[in-house]
Order: structure tokens, then C-alpha cells, then sequence
């Protein structure tokens, strides 16, 4: 096999490649300062207190749980139909997943309160809890990418000479029979995608304390979440990494791609989010008009960033036909799918923890000095705003999701320039 | 075996937060954080009524009352099926406990409780004096603490500290499995409430409203159960056991708990600096 199958998008990286990786690495380590001084000060660092217990961490925790789907599901769909289809985006796909499910799994670190005990779910979990059910499906979905962004590179890695080959040779046999050995990834990996986005849900759906949040319409949401925002966020990284590196988009597979975003989000925003507010709108307005308003009307901000910026604005641009063949449209209705989805986790966190159940006064004690809008140790209701220390930290992760990205890039080749290539293995067998 | 549960008479309660004080003391209880609270029902502040005053000849209608509220110990706890380390457990004896060796402070279980009966350290705890107070040591920051039902005081036979500073004996602790301890007496005989029972969780506090009942009439440093001859159901003041007088004398308090039997921890003496 030659060694002009691949490519790789950054051979070298030049002034503006060092500058960002010097960027992203100063990122890194204020992030990583940030967290030491957390960790010294305890979560007092935080904004979050006794009624509003979770915040930050957990919120983007949701959001990039549901960003690591797309770039997988990509990948590895046509690959268990045997279609070469969307094929110039499975690498980058399963890449940009890795990166999102590090980051995923990272931003749970400085949420705990007692890191150094975290190995206490394998000494000693409780297998009722969706907390152990969660850190099972994420370790189990890195490890996948990791071992699938290997197994569709490894070949090309050999022909380069690449050490990350890890001994691996670049034969005609070894490729066919890394076909067959997608497919059986490919048919793992959708139900691990599947399931992951499921119980990340129940995390909060499980939960008859937490208002909203105890809805069995939480894990489909997850999953057409993730469908969202996942192939949102690929699209923008293949954007991006085509004006700025060698990886070239193929400009017919990114205007189908985008087609089906916008499919994705009229599931999301459009169906699903009416099948959950329907019915609580009817049962408590009792006029026509009020139980449409009702149904309508969203209640906070957080709502209307998601819906509309994140919803409603990328659906028209991708509906109408003369706009969602121009990539700069794509890249921004994309763009703003991602933004949006942010605060639809934003959004679950608050109407858990906005209100107590039991908020009869003199309320809740705080547990710390609250730095907030009140002033003594009590609350009724809860409020939350990040600190300074939260955005640090979490942008810290980010980054360090970004240089996994940008490695990547350089180091991985991310792009086959062979055209046809579907799997093999189901048909096998059944032959 | 044995359940223990909590009985709280809302018509008896008169909000003087003793309960709420004796807590924060018996258990060390960090400064800006509470595991018993007593919450006031009726306006939007703490011991305001709701309603107006009476004018023109008219009756009024102020109304307030108090909802003296911690962890409410549930049987189908959903603190306990959330923590993934096992953290926290419900005991044999059915309090819900946390251990905090091994809590790794996720704050999962903050998120599960409907109550918001649970705090977490946010920093390094802070004491006055800052030696501690009470019988329970100090936990440490970053792990998520709550009332315990005094387990401490209950493995030693005797009740938990809110229950014996009530001045109003409102508050009455005991085993929901054996019919004829007080708490299941009072639970078949009075109207009780769980707090949101709507959400399943089953607890094992049950509120007392409408009818008042007696309250605790013991005053002796007797264990409940040799105060068979004592009812719960008359007005009190004759049910005063004789040697009640007699065990005013012992200031010290704790030699006079020890456990006879399988017995029920229960009462102790008047000389223990609670009752009195
Ligand atoms: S009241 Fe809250 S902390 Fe106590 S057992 Fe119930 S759920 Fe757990
Ligand atoms: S904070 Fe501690 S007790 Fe609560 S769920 Fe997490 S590990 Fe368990």
C-alpha cells in the first residue's frame, strides 16, 4: 500500500499553529492553577451553595457528553451499513468525540469535593446508583474512540512509519481485516452512543426531588440533544480545520450533513421539546389561549438562547434552500446549534435547583459565605452565578479537549484520499 | 428489628428552635450551615403569621404555625440509591446514615433529596468554640453531612438531643416496628403527615396536625418501657412517675442511661440538662 492514501492536515505547524498551541497551553495551565487553588480553598471557590449544589462543571459535563455523539455516529453509521458515505468525516468525526468525551469526563474532577477518593467507585460503588451506571458508559465510550480513531488510522500510521502504529504493519491482508473489524465497532459503538446519551439522562431523570428534571422524556431529549449538537460541532471543527489546515470538506457531504442538521434539530427542538411542554401547559391553564401561551412562552432567558438562537435561527437558515448550500451558512447555523445547546443543559441545571420544594422560611442554610445576591446564610430559592475560578477551570479543560484536536491533526492522518472505502464483515457473514 | 422513626407534634411545637440549637451543638455542626431546622408556616418571614389582624370586631386570620424539618430518615431513600460509593447507607435499625470516610462529595445525593435536608462543606468547617461542641467529631471540608438521627446518643440508649430539649415535647423518637412504643401509638391514634408524601420516598418522620397530642409526659430516668403504667393518653400531669423527683438530684447525666435489656433507647433523666 502506498503511502498516499492518508493525509495528514498539519504536516508542520507554522507561526499561527505555534501561537495557538502557546494559547491553548497557557489556557491549560491557568485552568490547572485555577483547580489547585480550588482545591486548597475547597468549592467556597464556586458559586455553587447548599440549594444550587451543582453548577458549572455539571452543566458543561451535559453539553459536551452530548458533543462527543456526533463525530461517532458519523463514523461509524455508514460504516455498519456499508456505505462509504460522510467517509472524509469518520476520522476527524471519532477525533472531535475523543476530544469532547475527555472533556466530558475531566469536568467532573473539580466538581467532586474529595477528588483523591474518586477511587472508591471500583472499591466500592453501588450499582443503583446512575452516577456508577454514568462513570461505567463514559470510560467505556473514551476507550472506544481511542481504540477506533486507532484502528481506522493504524494502517496509514504504519505506512508513514508512524511509532503510533504500535508495531502494527500496513498489509493488504491487515486492511481487509480491519474492515470487518469496523463494522464490529461501528455495531458497538452506536448502541454505546446510545446508551451513553440515556444514562447521562437519567442522572437527572431518576430524580422525583428535582422538578422537571423527573421526566422519562430526559434520555430521548439526551439523544436528540446529542444528535444536535454533536454533528453541529463537527461540522464547525471540518469547517474550521479546511480553512486552516490541509483536511479539505468535501462541499456535497457537508451540505447533506447540514441537511440533516437541520432534520436533527427540528426532532429536537421542534418535536420533542412540544411533546414534553404540551401536556403541562394544558393540565394547568384552563383557557384556549392561555394553555397555548403556556405552551409557547418559555420561562427564562436560558430558554429563549436555546430555542431560538439555538434552535428556531439554524433551522430556518438550514431549511431554506438558496442559504444552506453556502458553507458559511452551514458553519454558522452549526455554531449557533452548539451555543444553543449550552444552555439547554444550563437551563435543566436551574429548573432542578431554582426552586425548593420546602421553601418555607427561614429557608435553607447556605453553607458558606454566600457571595451572591443574599446576605446571610439563608435561602428560599436558589441562585447561581459561576465565579471566575469555575470559568477558568472548565476553560482549561476545553483547551486541553482542543490541543487533543489539534494533536490530532498533526499527528494522526485524518483524511483518506482513496475515495471508496466501506466496510466489510456483516455481509461476510451472512454470505 | 428494630426502625426507628420520629414523631413531631406541630400543635405542641411552639418555635423556640431549641430543637434546631440542640443539633447544631450535639453534632458540631459547622457555622452557616444547619441540619435542623424550624420553619415557619404562615408568612414569607421566619415566626411572622400570614393573614390580617382582626378589625371592625372582626375574628382575623392570622394564621402560622411551625415545621420543625431535617433529613426525614426515608425508607425508600433516594439519597441512599444515588450515592455510587455507598457513601451513604441505611443502617440495620433504619437510620440513614453517611459515612464520610467515604464520601467523595459528588453532592449526587443533595440533588435526590427533596428535603434539602443535607449540607456540604464547602470550605474547611469552622467551629465555636473552635474545639467543637457536643459528642460527634468534626467532618471534614468537601464531604456532604446531615442529621443522623443522634445515632451516637441512640447506640447508647438514649434518645436523640432534639427530642429530649424539647421544651414542649413535641418531639417523640422510638421504634416504628414495635406497636407499642409511643411513635407507632400516636401514628394510628392522631392525624399524621409525611412531607411530600406525593414523592414516594416514604419517611420516617411523621407530622402531627389538628389534635394535639399528649406530647411526652415522662419525666422520669426510666426507660419507656417500665413506664407501662404510665399512659400516654391522659392529660399528663398525674401520669408523673413518683420517682421523678427522686432523679432531679443526678446533675451529672449519662451514668443513669445504661440500657436494660432490648430496651428502646428512650428518655433520659430530667437531670441530663435536657428537659429541665
Ligand atoms: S430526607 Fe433527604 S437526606 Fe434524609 S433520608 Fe430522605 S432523601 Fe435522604
Ligand atoms: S456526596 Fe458523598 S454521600 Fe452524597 S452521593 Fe456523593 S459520595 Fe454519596
Amino acid at each position: 500500500m502506498a503511502a498516499d492514501t492518508s493525509r495528514i492536515a498539519i504536516p508542520a505547524f507554522g507561526t499561527k499553529g505555534k501561537l495557538w498551541l502557546g494559547l491553548l497551553a497557557t489556557v491549560i495551565v491557568a485552568g490547572l492553577a485555577a483547580w489547585g487553588y480550588q482545591l486548597t480553598t475547597g468549592l467556597v471557590a464556586t458559586g455553587m451553595r447548599n440549594v444550587f449544589s451543582w453548577g458549572l462543571y455539571i452543566m458543561m459535563f451535559v453539553l459536551f457528553v452530548g458533543l462527543s455523539a456526533g463525530g461517532l455516529i458519523i463514523s461509524s453509521a455508514p460504516k455498519f451499513f456499508h456505505s462509504h458515505r460522510y467517509e472524509g468525516f469518520a476520522r476527524l468525526g471519532v477525533l472531535v468525540s475523543l476530544a469532547c468525551i475527555t472533556v466530558a469526563g475531566l469536568l467532573i474532577l473539580p466538581d467532586i469535593g474529595r477528588p483523591e477518593r474518586l477511587y472508591q467507585f471500583f472499591t466500592s460503588p453501588d450499582f443503583r446508583s446512575p452516577m456508577v451506571w454514568d462513570f461505567g458508559i463514559v470510560i467505556l465510550y473514551g476507550v472506544l474512540n481511542l481504540w477506533y480513531l486507532w484502528l481506522l488510522t493504524r494502517r496509514d500510521l504504519a505506512a508513514r512509519g508512524s511509532p503510533l502504529a504500535l508495531g502494527v504493519d500496513d498489509t493488504d491482508a491487515g486492511r481487509e481485516r480491519d474492515r470487518t473489524l469496523m463494522f464490529w465497532t461501528a455495531a458497538l459503538a452506536l448502541p454505546t452512543a446510545v446508551a451513553l446519551h440515556s444514562v447521562t439522562g437519567w442522572i437527572f431523570a431518576t430524580q422525583i426531588g428535582r422538578g422537571d428534571w423527573f421526566s422519562p422524556l430526559v434520555a430521548p431529549v439526551f439523544i436528540a440533544k446529542a444528535l444536535v449538537s454533536g454533528l453541529g460541532l463537527l461540522l464547525v471543527v471540518s469547517v474550521l480545520a479546511d480553512r486552516l489546515t490541509n483536511y479539505e470538506v468535501d462541499r456535497e457531504e457537508l451540505t447533506s450533513l447540514g441537511k440533516i442538521l437541520g432534520v436533527f434539530l427540528a426532532l429536537h427542538v421542534v418535536y420533542l421539546l412540544a411533546a414534553e411542554r404540551l401536556p403541562h401547559a394544558w393540565a394547568n391553564h384552563f383557557e384556549f389561549w392561555a394553555i397555548t401561551s403556556g405552551f409557547l412562552i418559555g420561562e427564562s432567558v436560558y430558554f429563549w438562547l436555546w430555542t431560538v438562537v439555538g434552535g428556531a435561527v439554524p433551522l430556518v437558515m438550514l431549511m431554506i434552500p438558496s442559504l444552506r448550500k453556502r458553507v458559511s451558512v452551514i458553519f454558522t447555523a452549526s455554531l449557533l446549534a452548539v451555543f444553543g445547546t449550552m444552555f439547554e443543559g444550563v437551563r435543566l441545571v436551574f429548573t432542578g435547583y431554582e426552586v425548593a420544594n420546602i421553601d418555607l422560611p427561614p429557608g435553607i442554610s447556605l453553607g458558606g459565605e454566600y457571595a451572591g445576591i443574599t446576605t446571610d446564610i439563608w435561602a428560599t430559592a436558589g441562585a447561581y452565578t459561576p465565579t471566575l475560578v469555575e470559568v477558568v477551570v472548565t476553560l482549561g479543560i476545553v483547551a486541553f479537549g482542543a490541543l487533543i484536536v489539534t494533536l490530532g491533526l498533526k499527528y494522526v492522518p485524518i483524511q483518506r484520499v482513496d475515495g471508496q472505502y466501506a466496510t466489510d464483515g456483516g455481509t461476510k457473514e451472512r454470505q | 428489628m428494630t426502625n426507628y422513626g420520629l414523631v413531631i407534634d406541630q400543635e405542641r411545637c411552639i418555635g423556640c428552635q431549641a430543637c434546631a440549637v440542640s443539633c447544631k451543638q450535639e453534632n458540631n455542626v459547622p457555622m452557616g450551615q444547619f441540619w435542623n431546622r424550624v420553619l415557619t408556616e404562615g408568612g414569607d418571614k421566619i415566626d411572622t403569621p400570614s393573614g390580617g389582624y382582626p378589625d371592625d370586631g372582626g375574628s382575623g386570620s392570622l394564621d402560622m404555625q411551625y415545621q420543625p424539618t431535617a433529613c426525614q430518615h426515608c425508607e425508600n431513600a433516594p439519597c441512599v440509591k444515588v450515592c455510587p460509593v455507598n457513601a451513604t447507607y441505611t443502617r440495620d435499625d433504619g437510620i440513614v446514615e453517611i459515612d464520610y470516610d467515604k464520601c467523595i462529595g459528588c453532592r449526587y445525593c443533595m440533588a435526590a433529596c427533596p428535603y434539602n435536608a443535607r449540607v456540604f462543606n464547602w470550605d474547611e468547617p469552622e467551629h465555636m468554640p473552635e474545639a467543637g461542641t457536643g459528642d460527634v467529631a468534626a467532618r471534614p471540608q468537601g464531604v456532604v453531612e446531615k442529621c443522623t438521627f443522634c445515632s451516637h446518643r441512640v447506640d447508647e440508649g438514649l434518645d436523640p438531643a432534639c427530642v429530649v430539649n424539647c421544651p414542649a415535647d413535641a418531639r417523640i423518637f422510638g421504634d416504628l416496628d414495635d406497636e407499642g412504643s409511643t411513635v407507632s401509638k400516636y401514628i394510628n391514634e392522631y392525624e399524621t403527615d409525611q412531607l411530600l408524601e406525593d414523592r414516594g420516598t416514604n419517611p420516617k418522620t411523621h407530622y402531627i396536625s389538628g389534635e394535639m397530642s399528649p406530647g411526652r409526659p415522662q419525666t422520669s430516668d426510666k426507660m419507656e418501657s417500665e413506664l407501662d403504667d404510665v399512659s400516654p393518653w391522659s392529660d399528663g400531669a398525674e401520669d408523673v412517675p413518683a420517682e421523678a423527683s427522686e432523679s432531679d438530684s443526678s446533675g451529672s447525666g449519662g451514668s443513669h442511661h445504661s440500657i436494660e435489656g432490648d430496651a428502646a433507647p428512650h428518655v433520659p433523666a430530667v437531670g441530663s440538662g435536657g428537659d429541665d
